[in-house]
């Protein structure tokens, strides 16, 4: 998969770089040839791009060099990337799929210079084709294919448990035994196995050993054969489909035909429907239950997500909108048909770097969900279903729902507010004249990042009285005027503050909150201004300062992945706002507003967050 | 090993670490050496770093496995020749960490500590170099800081050194009779002249790796 990003990160940037275009109307050729398997695509409309984005940094960015290694692949020196023959008045599609058995990624293009787009693509290979004016290129993994000027390039993999399937079958078929031993010894303990353990153990049983007749292949001959064929068959189906037949995902879902008409520098489409529909990991319904896969299926009719990237001055807005079916509609309709709890206002101080609120109606939302999905399960003939049935209407009939959802209303707000320093207590050692040493207790401060997280109640008095009987068997639990603490219930060495203010009940480790600012931060909360964007936005609203959060962030902490995409949105200035709307039976639209100032050009901070998004798809873990 | 030295890295990376160990060193060649390692000032990041399955790409083990480990350390470094008494102590509520044993000479104890390592270690890195860092001639003391404490410090991050600053480094020397003269510059003598003391931030031990390798000169017998 990293091969395949950097292969699509490559035609990106080169599609970025190239300033030879002219404004045009965009052409809609090439996405004439995306499959119809592709259920994610990232559309980009050139010429919009071109006109806004300098290029001067692009060789300071780390998908920069996996450009000149991918596609120049050294062969090409002195040469510029404006060189790779992209017709620029064409849209760039990247795409990924995955049916049953299959996955495929790629991207398609048009073609202006077709000499020099083989100068830059100098590893492919004519193939034969039998389609008429269709000419096949491939390298190792993956295939070339032109017609006129328009391209696709895509690599398909068939998956693992396919591949094994059919692997298998033939195997043993053919009267094979059993190509792995199961019951040797294996290691317990995790460990690498390097070149000297593997010298050790010349007569490793752990993979099928060679034949003697050459002509007879094992195991894994075998199976790098059948994927082999597989591969190309699936490839033949989908060649005879987009190019024979006419059938491309631009005329099989008019939802995506339609957002490439929008004049956006970008366009996402991503069908969850069909997403759901070839997910693994719901192998288990599908096999086993299969009629309550199929009403999972119908639940999930509809639901597509639809996006616009748009570069506006000091600013990048990435506009989604989730669409859904009748049935999930009306779950979300209930769930977010909420009032905004402005009590939470008062509890976010304006110098927050990062905070978000969220509002939901959770017992509208069990409600509806109790109608749409309990007939669905109740249909199953099985046991297992049967009974968890049977549990939730006994629970249904039982619970006093009123008290449960009054408690818990599941709207919510929290807030990151920077680093502060903590009192802890240290052991210290005081030598005498002789070095003997004795141990003493001390103090001293400790950074500790401070969050605050707090939920909408009506009904205060039930987390009290848990509160106050938890208070009898721990002394670690004390009550004061305003709040409760809780000793070194953070990370073992910090107190947690519990707020019960009677509409709220918030957690938090900052001390300052519960003693000092126990009815909400006054003149120090959020500004009227920020207060009604929050209020606006549908159910959720999030709010995230970038230098103050991130700079901050231990990297260490994290994979090697997460720190470097965490490190490569470091030093930026800039604004992250995430808002939605209000939520009915058909849609909900989030927008992710990047916001910054500072001479840097949008289409510079548009580069820093498709190098991060490079990042994120090409660094192993 | 590899457990003992995450205690290492866990305290690099909070910071305020206090190390110090301790060799009472009799007229016979026999002895005791106390180790100690301090994190209670670091507890919160310790816990965090607890908290995570994996640092910087590599899996975090529990409190359990650590003490597994230590234990097996115990186990085995117990069983080798001219060593006994061999003692932990974990408290995993500061984080502090001290170890002792009694030793029949210091190459019994030096090469006692090595195969105890080799043993539970797979990690060549990790493993302890050839080299000696106790000598003892029945009236000098010739002693450093073992090559794979001095190995965990080098490695300390560039960005982070200012932290090592607060990091401490005890070594004490304790004997049957008085010290003559000790050659470390660093190093003080006790009033009852039994013992030297050498001490130093951990940035500074970064710095110099032999800062507190010191020759002990005894009075004769």
């Amino acid at each position: 998969m990293s091969q395949q990003f950097k292969m699509i990160f490559s035609l990106v940037i080169t599609s970025l770089t190239s300033i030879t275009a002219q404004a045009q109307l965009i052409s809609i050729q090439s996405e004439h040839l995306l499959p119809k398997d592709a259920v994610t695509v990232f559309s980009i409309n050139n010429i919009s791009l071109l006109q806004k984005i300098s290029m001067d940094d692009l060789v300071n960015y780390e998908f920069m060099s996996e450009v000149h290694q991918e596609l120049f692949d050294g062969s090409t020196s002195g040469k510029t990337l404006k060189d790779a023959g992209l017709d620029f008045n064409q849209r760039l599609n990247l795409f990924y799929g995955k049916t049953n058995t299959h996955e495929l990624t790629g991207f398609t293009f048009g073609i202006s210079d077709k000499k020099a787009l083989f100068e830059v693509f100098d590893d492919f290979q004519v193939l034969e084709s039998s389609i008429p004016g269709l000419e096949i290129y491939g390298t190792f993994f993956n295939q070339l294919l032109i017609k006129e000027n328009e391209a696709l390039l895509i690599r398909i993999e068939p998956t693992m448990e396919h591949i094994d399937a059919v692997t298998d079958s033939i195997w043993y078929a053919r009267g094979n035994e059993m190509p792995f031993d199961f019951f040797e010894e294996s290691p317990q303990e995790e460990q690498v196995l390097n070149e000297e353990t593997y010298e050790d153990n010349p007569n490793s049983n752990l993979f099928p050993e060679a034949t003697e007749n050459p002509a007879v292949k094992n195991y894994y001959e075998l199976r790098d054969s059948v994927q082999v064929i597989l591969q190309q068959a699936e490839l033949d189906r989908i060649l005879d489909e987009i190019f024979v037949k006419g059938s491309n995902l631009y005329n099989f879902d008019p939802r995506f035909a339609a957002q490439l008409s929008h004049n956006a520098e970008g366009v996402f489409y991503l069908d969850n429907a069909r997403n759901l529909d070839k997910s693994q990991g719901l192998w288990y319904f599908q096999t086993v239950l299969p009629s309550l896969y199929k009403d999972l299926q119908e639940l999930y009719a509809g639901n597509v997500i639809l996006g616009d990237l748009f570069l506006r001055e000091n600013q990048v807005d990435f506009e989604v909108e989730a669409q859904y079916g009748p049935a999930l509609g009306s779950i979300y309709a209930q769930m977010n048909d909420a009032r905004f709890d402005q009590n939470v206002l008062a509890y976010i101080p304006a110098t927050s770097p990062a905070y978000f609120t969220y509002n939901i109606n959770l017992e509208q939302a069990y409600e509806q969900a109790y109608k749409v999905l309990l007939p669905l399960l109740s249909d199953e003939k099985n046991a297992q279903i049967a009974m968890n049935v049977l549990t939730l209407e006994l629970l249904n009939e039982f619970i006093n729902k009123d008290a449960l959802f009054d408690t818990y209303k599941g709207s919510m707000f929290g807030t990151f507010n920077g680093i502060k320093k903590v009192k802890i207590k240290k052991i210290e050692y005081k030598y005498d004249e002789n070095f003997v040493y004795e141990e003493f207790e001390t103090e001293t401060e400790a950074d500790m990042p401070i969050f605050t997280m707090g939920f909408s109640t009506a009904r205060a008095d039930i987390p009290e009285l848990v509160l106050k009987h938890m208070a009898r068997l721990s002394s670690r639990i004390q009550h004061f005027d305003n709040y409760w603490r809780i000793d070194n219930a953070i990370l073992d060495a910090a107190p947690l503050f519990i707020l019960n203010t009677g509409k709220l009940l918030i957690f938090t480790n900052d001390e300052d909150l519960a003693r000092l600012h126990p009815n909400g931060y006054g003149k120090l909360a959020l500004s009227k201004k920020q207060c009604k964007i929050a209020k606006k936005s549908g159910f959720m609203y999030g709010s995230v300062d970038i230098p103050q959060t991130l700079d901050r962030f231990p990297t260490e902490v994290l994979t090697p992945r997460n720190a470097e995409i965490v490190s490569s949105l470091k030093g930026k200035s800039g604004q992250l706002e995430l808002t939605s709307s209000d939520t009915d039976t058909k849609h909900t639209t989030f927008k992710l507003s990047y916001s910054f100032s500072g001479s840097e050009s949008t289409g510079k901070h548009l580069l820093d967050l498709v190098n991060s998004l490079y990042l994120i798809y090409t660094l192993n873990p | 090993m590899k457990y003992f030295l995450l205690l290492f890295t866990f305290a690099l990376l909070s910071a305020c670490i206090e190390i110090s160990d301790d060799l009472t060193l009799n007229n016979d060649g026999s002895g005791t050496l106390r180790y100690k390692i301090n994190l209670s000032a670091s507890k919160v990041k310790v816990n965090s770093i607890l908290a995570l399955d994996s640092l910087d790409g590599k899996p975090v083990p529990s409190k359990a496995q650590i003490s597994a480990k230590i234990n097996e350390f115990v186990r085995i470094l117990d069983a080798q020749v001219g060593i006994s008494n061999v003692l932990v102590e974990e408290n995993y509520t500061d984080y502090i960490f001290k170890f002792s044993c009694d030793f029949s000479s210091v190459r019994n104890l030096q090469d006692g500590i090595k195969l105890s390592i080799a043993q539970i270690s797979n990690d060549k890195y990790t493993s302890p170099a050839e080299q000696f860092w106790l000598s003892w001639d029945g009236n000098t003391l010739v002693r450093s800081i073992p090559a794979y404490i001095t190995q965990q410090i080098k490695n300390y991050k560039l960005e982070d050194q200012e932290q090592l600053k607060t990091g401490i480094y005890t070594s004490i020397a304790r004997f049957e009779r008085p010290v003559a003269s000790f050659e470390n510059k660093l190093g003080s003598l006790s009033k009852n002249q039994l013992a030297v003391m050498v001490r130093t931030n951990t940035f500074d031990l970064k710095e110099n790796q032999h800062l507190l390798d010191n020759t002990i000169v005894l009075t004769p017998r």
